[in-house]
């Protein structure tokens, strides 16, 4: 098919013509019509309030979209923007069941690639519903080699059904089914390392990401597109419910975790590390942690328990630093500083 | 909202039909063009955020346009200004505040350069006229103003050169005279202002006549005299007051002989006189001063009252200086003064909780001195002003220098409370805005009362480390009576410091509220939005959430109570 069939069977399924300059246009678009960005998830969802996932799949929506479908799992992502009879999706959307939007992707791939169609299929879930649930769909899915991008939204726990720890709860977390008291301080296990799970797949392309980087994270989501087979990106999104921070700081607590090392934003294709996000100037875990309620138990200083485990948390961070060679040896412009920068008019693309 | 059967499929879309705007409990965010600090912090009452802001898009002319709308003397400002914006600047707290001062007069003497006009329409020939009095720096900024806001301006000069205490009270090596002569020269070209040289009030021209001839009459006759000097009676025959022997200085080029000198006072005249002094040849110069000098340990309302450079380059250039001092008593040989006692004194607040100066009794100890020079301030001349003078100065009680006999109004150093370049451009623009309400018949004139932003409503996590940058300076050796000390920045370091600017309060357009927004409530236009910025918020979705204005590097976002 060549570019040109594409583009008018593009322009004929979204009725885009722009008006030649002397034609009168039907019914002049409102402000929200002309933004220059695809919406591809529009406003009216029902996420709360500082939402950190519903703001990460607007900017990989962004990114991806128009020419884009999706298999979402079970979650809050499925469960806010879809309440029957409404739909906030400007893009082809489906949902099964908790475990299987891998499986449901692959089999729209495969649907795709039987037409002769390119648009790219992608997959959606939550930490839940790609950490636990739908691990092994996810599994078999980069083994079989789709055409798909899946893009997990991490916020860290159950959030949906009243905030449960998953397997991708950090150590010493806070949550319904492990909570902090008496006996222990909140979960005992260690998030799961699953990005190097995904890694070993031996996939093309897989990556982390935070919301607190969006000029980052839809780079990432820009060059998956572009991958013809598996890629995976985890984003980590703040959820304010359950981590139990104020609504305006969700972005303040994704940077923190960056910047302290607990989420490393790291790049691997066919396994091995192909880039990462430097920190400028490494905080303490303790700046990410005193800001969240699920931490709260940490910051008893009287409390041998609380240091134990925010030693135990800084120790896992330097770990990450350590390990992915997070500690930049100078200011560069790809930094967690020089990603943020902005100037008049928009990001500073190569800022210092 | 489509009505839909059950097992229908949603509609793409339909999620916009649901108004999530109604989930906002108490706060909505709101854009606030709050003062930025050095804003607020002028006291000729410049925006350096707004100029700064059309530099960083590269339009020069435009920038000194907007400086010129509050001070029309940036060339000359730009050189003897204290610069209270940059002790006020938020990126203090960064890497160091932005260098204004520099920058200033960088545009100022490139537009003196490149000619560009003061932009004012011409008034109409009908105009009413003000009357001026005294051609300094407050005269020609209220003509300036006079112009702006569609009035004609007259000003009355009893020197035969305009410029007041720029030419008579500032050594050429802070402010060179052809830097004055370029500026004012310009500024007095613009239509409508008309100079009258060699006209005294008292002499010349009266009080009562100008009331009678014209609109209005502002008067910024600056401070003439010194005033009495003494030392429990004691008053040396051959006594040069500060000011007197720095304008004479200026005009004969030498000074008095003596190798030992003390100068009391602690101002920015005692502080140049100081520095004179020395490069004339004199080998010890002492400046006793009650005031402490800046440091750790003194209160900063006891610091000593001179531009913070200037300081430092006098203590360069080997001015000596007492602090916590004063003259206790004259060693008078015959009324020839041969030596002094200087005694250690505080400040101290005493029992009726009025501050005092306390001196301490044994720390006496007595200088030898070929000349005492007292620099303890001047007061207004009074001929011509017999009647209004209260203490020796026009004081006003309201902010625009309103006095009591109607129309007329004061300005500059004549008010008293006053002792900048700064303040006395800032006291014309009042007095002209006064002067214009005046005319108009309207009840009170109007200033800008919005808030200062503080720093703690930046993000600042947004902005890369850029270190500031600093102008030449002459070494000490190389000082001369007439070279200029500080030097020019330079275009590039300019713009590398215009590029530094925080846009305290103002949007930048960087798109941030745009990018974070998880609700789409924030929509981006390329026209300009009604209240100055690119984006407008969607309240019908905006669940308030706090998430733009936490983001905001500027703090223009922020959140207010729902009406």
């Amino acid at each position: 098919m060549t570019d040109e069939t594409r583009l008018s069977e593009l322009r004929a399924k979204f009725g885009r013509v722009p008006p030649a300059p002397d034609e009168p246009s039907p019914k002049p678009l409102t402000l929200r019509e002309k933004q220059p960005r695809f919406e591809g998830l529009v406003s009216g969802h029902r996420a709360c309030q500082g939402c950190g996932e519903a703001l990460a799949a607007r900017l990989v929506m962004e990114s991806a979209g128009p020419d884009v479908m999706v298999a979402n799992a079970t979650g809050c992502l499925e469960v806010f923007t879809t309440p029957w009879p409404q739909s906030a999706w400007h893009v082809p959307w489906i949902h099964s069941l908790f475990e299987n939007a891998p499986a449901v992707a692959s089999g729209m791939e495969a649907a795709m690639k039987a037409q002769g169609k390119k648009t790219k299929v992608l997959a959606f879930g939550g930490d839940g519903g790609t950490y636990d649930i739908g691990f092994q769909a996810l599994s078999g899915m980069l083994e079989r080699y789709h055409n798909i991008l899946y893009v997990c939204y991490d916020n860290e726990a159950y959030m949906n059904t009243g905030i449960q720890r998953s397997s991708s709860t950090p150590h010493a977390a806070s949550t319904t089914t492990s909570p902090a008291g008496k006996d222990r301080m909140g979960k005992r296990h260690l998030k799961k390392d699953l990005l190097s799970i995904i890694a070993a797949h031996h996939v093309p392309y897989a990556a982390s990401a935070s919301v607190a980087f969006p000029a980052d994270l839809q780079r990432k989501v820009r060059y998956a597109m572009g991958i013809e087979g598996p890629t995976f990106i985890v984003v980590h999104s703040p959820c304010p419910l359950g981590w139990k921070h104020a609504s305006a700081l969700t972005i303040e607590v994704a940077r923190r975790a960056v910047e302290c090392g607990l989420f490393p934003l790291v790049e691997l294709e066919r396994g091995s590390l192909s880039n990462v996000m430097p920190i400028r100037s490494p905080r303490p875990v303790r700046d990410y942690l005193e800001v969240q309620g699920r931490f709260a138990h940490l910051m008893k200083d009287k409390d041998p328990r609380a240091e134990k485990e925010r030693d135990h948390l800084q120790a896992l961070a330097d770990y990450n630093i350590a390990t992915f060679g997070l500690a930049g040896a100078a200011q560069d412009a790809n930094d967690t500083g020089g990603a943020a920068a902005v100037g008049r008019g928009g990001p500073l693309v190569g800022g210092m | 909202m489509a009505v839909l059967t059950r097992g229908a499929y949603a509609l793409p879309g339909t999620s916009l039909d649901f108004k999530t705007g109604n989930w906002r409990s108490t706060e909505v965010p709101a854009h606030v063009h709050a003062k930025a600090p050095c804003h607020g912090a002028c006291p000729a009452g410049e925006d350096q955020q707004a100029w700064f802001g059309l530099l960083q898009q590269n339009n020069l002319e435009g920038a000194w346009r907007e400086l010129v709308s509050a001070n029309p003397l940036p060339a000359i400002t730009g050189r003897v200004c204290p610069h209270p914006c940059e002790t006020a600047c938020n990126r203090v707290t960064l890497d160091g505040a932005l260098a204004i001062h520099n920058v200033e007069r960088w545009l100022g003497d490139r537009a003196i350069e490149h000619g560009w006009a003061y932009p004012a329409a011409a008034p109409a020939a009908d105009a009413p006229v003000v009357a001026i009095v005294g051609a300094g720096p407050a005269g020609l900024s209220a003509a300036w103003h006079c112009v702006r806001l569609g009035l004609r301006a007259e000003i009355f000069e009893a020197l035969p050169e305009a410029g007041g205490l720029l030419r008579s009270g500032i050594p050429p090596t802070r402010l060179p005279r052809d830097v004055i002569d370029a500026e004012i020269e310009r500024l007095l070209a613009v239509p409508g202002i008309t100079l009258n040289l060699r006209a005294r009030l008292g002499r010349d021209v009266t009080l009562d006549g100008l009331r009678r001839s014209h609109a209005a009459v502002l008067l910024g006759p600056g401070c003439q005299e010194g005033k009495d000097w003494s030392v429990q009676g004691a008053v040396p025959v051959d006594l040069h007051e500060g000011l007197a022997l720095l304008r004479e200085f200026m005009d004969v080029g030498a000074f008095p002989p003596g190798d030992r000198v003390i100068v009391h006072g602690g101002g920015n005249t005692a502080m140049d006189l100081c520095r004179m002094l020395k490069r004339a040849g004199a080998g010890h110069v002492t400046l006793v001063t009650a005031s402490g000098l800046p440091g750790p340990e003194t209160d900063p309302g006891d610091v000593i009252n001179v531009v913070p450079r200037e300081l430092e380059e006098a203590l360069e250039e080997g001015v000596e200086i007492i602090a916590h001092a004063t003259i206790n008593r004259l060693i008078m040989k015959g009324s020839k003064v041969t030596g002094v006692e200087v005694v250690s004194l505080r400040k101290l607040k005493g029992a009726d909780g009025r501050t005092k100066r306390v001196s301490f009794e044994g720390t006496e100890r007595v200088l030898p001195v070929d000349l005492v020079v007292p620099c303890v301030g001047e007061r207004v001349s009074p001929e011509g002003l017999e009647g209004l003078l209260r203490g020796g100065y026009l004081r006003s009680v309201d902010a625009w220098g309103r006095l009591a006999a109607d129309g007329v109004i004061a300005m500059g150093d004549a008010r008293g409370d006053r002792g900048t370049v700064a303040e006395a451009i800032g006291d014309g623009r009042r007095a002209a805005l006064a002067a214009a309400a005046l005319v108009a018949g309207a009840p009170e004139p109007q200033e800008d009362a919005r808030e200062v932003l503080q720093a703690n409503a930046l993000n600042t996590r947004y902005y890369p480390p850029r270190a500031r940058s600093a102008a030449p300076k002459l070494p000490v050796e190389a000082r001369t009576f007439e070279a200029e000390i500080e030097g020019c920045i330079g275009s590039d370091a300019a713009l590398a410091e215009a590029a530094r600017c925080l846009s305290c309060g103002n949007c930048l357009a960087c798109d941030n509220c745009w990018t974070f927004c998880p609700d789409n409530a924030v929509i981006k236009t390329v026209e300009l939005a009604r209240d100055g910025s690119h984006y407008v918020f969607d309240l019908d979705y905006c669940k308030g959430c706090g998430l733009c204005a936490a983001e905001c590097p500027t703090g223009y976002i922020q959140m207010v109570a729902e009406a």
